[in-house]
């Protein structure tokens, strides 16, 4: 991916820093499992692996729309609400029948886009601060269906989804083949697109953007909107890996796709960070989770490793970033290329 | 810098929009209930309020240096553990634990400082760290919820002072002055200056570093002091604080009138927000509103608030010479 960007885009810098953070958060995620499979032998098999991986898909593609919100300056707190919410529709709505699954995705999907629509809308025209529209339609939905459903599905999700998650293609599981369409369609899209580079320059200077004339108010619904998108993808996914659902299952996901993001290198403030980066984020989580399930600590213990990890990680990212431009700057003389717009930008959304 | 034009067009703070809502619905609330204008009615209020009021306090010292906390539920859940397990073996263990989970409080708050300021990682992620760290430690200390509080913590926090003044009501008032009185010194109007716009005071030759690490530090003792009010409230200690308490301190200084961009609110508009939210639980368990409705009227409660407050800033901001924006976070300042 970057190789093409470097032949395609004359403009770009040799290697960007926030590729680099994202292929060494990939490679400390590999010397985790390394230093486990040292300490313990029979940990580390291939099954091993393709299970962490299927299991880390979920937070790779719930972090994405946190990703695409947080490039814009902004926050969405209503994902895990919106993946359990998925999770239960999904459920609620096939019922044990993959006939049903013809309408009931679709019906899922728009629920779950229009709960990011609300928080688009309250966030671009309302003005109200992002990290108070979405936990508030968050905390709103969560009631919603909790008058509806009363907590927990007791339907069984479609047996396609189940199978989905299980199956395998020549031998791949077919989520870590998911997870690397995910990955190439929503890097293109993030940063190959019209569309992504207008959302990095609003994120860079909202100011500028306006003066540019960007569709600052349309991108920012989009965004939101495409956050509850992929945190109904993941909700629905999850439900077909556990095969039922209930109104809580999102919520352990909160948290970690905002820590995929900024261990993936992005900015909070927004303007700055690549999916890939994000990407391998959410793959150090997840792997990082799987690693501390096995070694049998108790759940204090779990924590203090986890929490303190996640900092050191972030230590490592910032200051490596640090040297890597000064470095980068001294030797090519240029400035990592990112609030440059490219020249299509003018075209509309 | 922003100073003078907005000492010229000095407007509502955002927060009277707040109040007003709070005393609102607490009119509301005692005209549904007038069992409750009681002077045991109003010590139950604000001992309901004061654990959320102080945790917010702190985040909001942290918000208007324009960084973001969520280690507040790690730190309650340390001190609340702490209470617990400490207080009733020691001899006058109610000092012995306030005086720690001060320190641990405060211990915290400096790593939290020392992250940000000093190692300038973001505070939203950071945070996340310590938060999941504190919350380790309460379980280490303490498995399992249980564990017990000393009486004199639990009697005479959640009672009146002199049979007159609940002591919540007290403590909160301290709360209230103390901020009266330090947002005048140089450090507070320093959190201003950093939280609008941290360039700009590095190069006026403020300490932003060292204002940072202070506004974390003060900020994890207030989180110790909230959980040694929850234990005075609880009486039990419960390792397991739950993150949503941590999304209504959040927006406990939200509504109260805080730009979560930094550099304008105060505490006192937080304590607003803590109440009104307090206020909000009691008013729809009054009224007999089943549970999923609270949540969808926490929610809309939640966005009139901010719509109040912003509808307050556009007012002012009529008033204002606009010079132009400060920062790039993008709905900061509307």
């Amino acid at each position: 991916m970057d190789s093409e960007s470097r032949s395609v885009n004359p403009g770009v810098v040799a290697l960007k820093p926030e590729t680099i953070t994202a292929f060494l958060v990939l490679l400390s995620a590999v010397l985790m499992m390394l230093v486990m499979k040292l300490l313990n032998p029979t940990f580390g098999s291939i099954e091993q692996i393709a299970a962490i991986l299927t299991t880390s898909i979920f937070l790779v593609v719930a972090s994405y729309g946190q990703g695409l919100v947080i490039l814009l300056g902004g926050i969405d707190l209503s994902i895990g609400v919106v993946m359990s919410i998925a999770g239960m529709m999904i459920a609620g709505l096939t019922n044990g029948s993959n006939e049903a699954l013809i309408w009931a995705l679709p019906v899922t999907l728009l629920s779950c886009i229009a709960i990011g629509l609300v928080n688009g809308l309250g966030v671009a025209f309302l003005k109200i601060p992002p990290f108070i529209m979405t936990l508030a339609v968050g905390t709103a939905f969560f009631g919603v269906a909790l008058g509806m459903t009363a907590g927990s599905s007791q339907r069984t999700v479609a047996p396609a989804l189940q199978v989905l998650m299980s199956a395998r293609i020549s031998g791949i599981p077919i989520p870590i083949v998911l997870i690397c369409g995910f990955l190439i369609a929503g890097s293109l899209l993030q940063g190959r697109t019209a569309t992504g580079r207008k959302l990095y320059a609003i994120g860079s200077s909202i100011a500028a953007a306006r003066v540019v004339g960007l569709p600052i108010e349309a991108l920012t619904v989009a965004a939101y909107a495409m956050s509850g998108l992929c945190a109904s993808f993941a909700g629905m996914l999850l439900a077909g890996y556990s095969s039922s659902a209930t109104l809580d299952m999102g919520d352990p996901f909160l948290m970690p796709t905002i820590a995929a993001v900024v261990i993936g290198g992005a900015r909070v403030t927004g303007g700055k960070g690549l999916y890939f980066g994000t990407f391998a984020g959410a793959i150090f989580l997840s792997s990082l989770s799987t690693i501390i399930t096995v070694l049998s600590l108790s759940q204090g213990w779990r924590n203090i490793i986890q929490g303190g990890i996640i900092i050191i990680a972030l230590i490592l990212q910032t200051k490596q970033w640090y040297l890597f431009s000064m470095v980068n700057r001294r030797l090519t003389g240029k400035r990592p290329l990112y609030s440059v717009l490219p020249q299509n930008s003018e075209s509309q959304l | 810098m922003n100073q003078a034009t907005r000492e010229k067009g000095r407007p509502l703070p955002s927060s009277a929009f707040a109040g007003l809502l709070c005393l609102a619905m607490l009119a509301i609330y005692l005209l549904k209930t007038p069992s409750a204008i009681t002077l045991a009615g109003i010590t139950d209020l604000l001992n309901n309020t004061v654990v959320l009021a102080l945790a917010a306090s702190g985040l909001t010292l942290v918000i208007l240096a324009a960084e973001l906390d969520l280690s507040s539920v790690g730190v309650i859940a340390v001190s609340n553990v702490i209470v617990a397990t400490l207080s009733t073996k020691l001899p006058s263990g109610a000092f012995i634990s306030l005086t720690l989970v001060c320190l641990v409080g405060l211990t915290a708050g400096l790593v939290n400082g020392w992250l940000v300021a000093f190692l300038e990682l973001q505070s939203l992620a950071c945070t996340l760290g310590t938060m999941i760290v504190c919350q380790g430690i309460a379980l280490l200390i303490l498995e399992a919820p249980g564990g017990e509080v000393d009486g004199f913590i639990m009697n005479r926090l959640t009672d009146t002072v002199f049979g007159v003044i609940p002591a919540a009501g007290l403590i909160l008032g301290l709360v209230v002055t103390g901020w009266l009185l330090f947002r005048r010194t140089r450090l507070g109007i320093a959190i201003y200056a950093v939280g609008t716009d941290s360039v700009a005071s590095r190069l006026t030759g403020l300490n932003v570093k060292g204002t940072k690490l202070i506004v974390f530090a003060l900020a994890g003792a207030a989180y110790g002091l909230a959980g040694y009010m929850l234990s005075a409230q609880t009486g039990t200690g419960d390792p397991r604080v739950s993150n949503s308490f941590l999304l209504y301190v959040f927006a406990a200084v939200a509504i109260g009138g805080t730009s979560l961009g930094g550099g304008r609110g105060g505490i006192i508009g937080s304590v607003v927000g803590a109440g009104i939210l307090t206020v909000m639980q009691k008013l729809l368990f009054a009224l007999g509103v089943a549970e999923f409705y609270t949540n969808i009227f926490n929610g809309v409660i939640m966005v009139v608030a901010i719509l109040f407050g912003n509808l307050s800033a556009i007012v002012a901001l009529r008033q204002r010479v606009i010079t132009g924006r400060h920062k790039n976070s993008q709905y900061a300042r509307q």
